[in-house]
């Protein structure tokens, strides 16, 4: 499903956030992104979905050459992908449920699929009796369980997902892990990036992680 | 696909009016204003075009006859006036035609004339041109036949006023496309403060994977119904106004020409409907472009 060859990511500020990465995730694996804060970890992530493109090397997406991809598809590729972002990206003038038919409305479908999809998300999540509230009404974790609503509302291939568990308790940080194991177990790929050494000890997932932009380790099952 | 979602963009367009009234106010009313500049100066170039032509179409060559003309010659004369190439109209008015205007012009002080005998004023001929340019080449023309004593035209006044004319011309529509020039980009401005205000939601819409016009349309669309608002709000207290203005010039200068009539004001208002959809549509257009990454 995503492979890197070679994949080198230097800033225009000439930071090198990632050095050398080669990876290969399949279809319907979780995966952890470990590491301290600036290893790449959201560079990673950003390189899948083409928020950047890399310096050097190749990334594939579901056989896509993502790095040479034109403008114009990268839209078709994003809504192959549902991203869960580290500083969330909700819309706080607009209700739940208008933040996840935002999005659905955004790719043009129909206003039939809108209300079922809607539905359903909020419904998985458990923020169908929220519908009509504001955002910022709502705790930290039902506000990142909406985040992962908006992600999968369009039922993408790969859900991308950015320390969702960053500033949460331990019983909702492991309220979320349940609900992406979950999407996870409908078949969809999940990244994870994480600093929960906690949460990513408890779920024995493989583990991918990160220093200085290099992968310093790749265990199936692993700990932190 | 533009059709397809053309009730979201509406309901975008319209949330976001919702959203932002007092910046969508502030906007429409810069812009107002600048469309009142902008249609405050058609409306003067209206009417002094409307002057200058009058002007223009007052100049004439007045050809004074012997008074020993017979009919025959006078009959001659009229001909080969005509025919002169450039010449509307050669109008023949009569001694006693001449007299009877004098009298009419000097109105109540007529009994000076009652001690005058014979009619002193001689016949003539007056001659339009069709073009106020050739006015002096005719009338030289005129000069060299038989039976004219004298020909008279505004010698200078003609240059000067053509002169004038032209160069008034040229400021004018210098003005008016920086006018435009600037309706654009006040327009394109304001549309980037509101393109920056909803960076989120273009961002996230960007994100999910919508495309580069969907994104647009709303903003392009939006920024075209503020153009367009402002247009007809500019037209309606232009209109307002215009008459009352025209009534008190008219009342101060009767003789002045002004433009009453509502189809050539028409044609200025469609102007300014036409320029603000366009200024609507292309400063938004390009605001919107810059903001949107792929
Ligand atoms: N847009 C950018 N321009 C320049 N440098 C950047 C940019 N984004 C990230 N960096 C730098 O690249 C390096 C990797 O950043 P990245 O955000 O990928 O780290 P991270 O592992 O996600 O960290 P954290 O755990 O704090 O989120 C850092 O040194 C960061 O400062
Ligand atoms: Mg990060």
């Amino acid at each position: 499903m995503i492979r890197m060859f070679h994949v080198h990511k230097i800033y225009p500020n000439r930071i090198i956030a990632l050095k050398d990465i080669n990876i290969h995730i399949k279809k319907g694996e979780f995966v952890f992104l470990v590491g301290p804060t600036g290893a790449g970890k959201s560079t990673f992530l950003k390189l899948i979905y083409r928020g950047i493109v890399p310096t050097k090397g190749q990334v594939i997406v579901d056989g896509i050459n993502v790095a040479r991809l034109k403008p114009k598809y990268v839209p078709y590729l994003r809504r192959n992908i549902g991203i869960v972002f580290q500083d969330f990206k909700l819309l706080f003038n607009r209700t739940v449920y208008e933040n996840v038919s935002f999005g659905l409305n955004a790719i043009g479908a129909t206003n039939l699929e809108i209300r079922q999809q809607v539905k359903k998300v909020l419904n998985l999540v458990g923020l169908e009796h929220k519908k009509r509230t504001k955002p910022h009404l709502l705790s930290g974790g039902e506000q990142q369980k909406l985040c992962i609503a908006r992600a999968i509302a369009n039922e993408p291939m790969i859900l991308l997902t950015d320390e969702p568990t960053g500033n949460l308790d331990p019983d909702t940080s492991w309220e979320i892990m349940q609900l992406l194991f979950h999407i996870n177990m409908r078949g969809t790929t999940v990244i994870m990036a994480s600093h929960d050494k906690l949460m990513v000890d408890k779920a024995r997932k493989r583990i991918i992680r990160l220093e200085q932009g290099r992968i310093v380790e790749d265990i199936q099952k692993g700990k932190f | 696909m533009i059709f397809e979602n053309m009730g979201f963009y509406f309901k975008e367009a319209l949330l976001s009016f919702r959203r932002n009234t007092l910046m969508c106010i502030a906007s429409v009313i810069s812009i107002t204003t600048i469309f009142i500049i902008i249609g405050i100066f058609l409306l003067i170039s209206l009417n002094f075009n409307l002057f200058l032509k009058n002007l223009e179409s007052q100049l004439e060559i007045i050809v004074y006859l012997k008074d020993d003309i017979s009919t025959a010659e006078l009959d001659n004369l009229k001909n080969s006036l005509t025919s002169i190439e450039g010449v509307k109209e050669a109008k023949f008015v009569s001694k006693e035609e001449a007299f009877q205007r004098l009298l009419k012009d000097l109105g109540g002080q007529k009994d000076i004339f009652s001690i005058v005998e014979e009619n002193p004023l001689p016949a003539s001929f007056e001659i339009k041109a069709n073009d106020p340019k050739m006015i002096e080449q005719i009338a030289h023309k005129v000069e060299k036949y038989k039976n004219v004593e004298e020909v008279e035209y505004g010698r200078g006044i003609v240059e000067r006023l053509l002169n004038f004319t032209s160069i008034f011309r040229v400021v004018g529509i210098s003005i008016l496309i920086l006018l435009i020039f600037a309706s654009i980009l006040i327009i394109s401005n304001i549309m980037k403060i509101t393109v920056y205000a909803r960076r989120d939601e273009i961002e996230i819409m960007s994100l999910v994977g919508a495309t580069r016009w969907f994104i647009k349309w709303p903003f392009i669309l939006e920024g075209f119904l503020q153009g367009i608002i402002s247009a007809i709000l500019s037209i309606l207290i232009l209109y307002k106004f215009y008459f009352v203005v025209i009534d008190k010039i008219h009342q101060i200068t009767p003789f002045l020409p002004v433009v009453w009539d509502k189809k050539e004001l028409l044609v200025i208002g469609l102007a300014l409907i036409v320029l603000g959809s366009l200024v609507g549509f292309l400063g938004s257009m390009f605001s919107v472009g810059k903001y949107i990454s792929e």
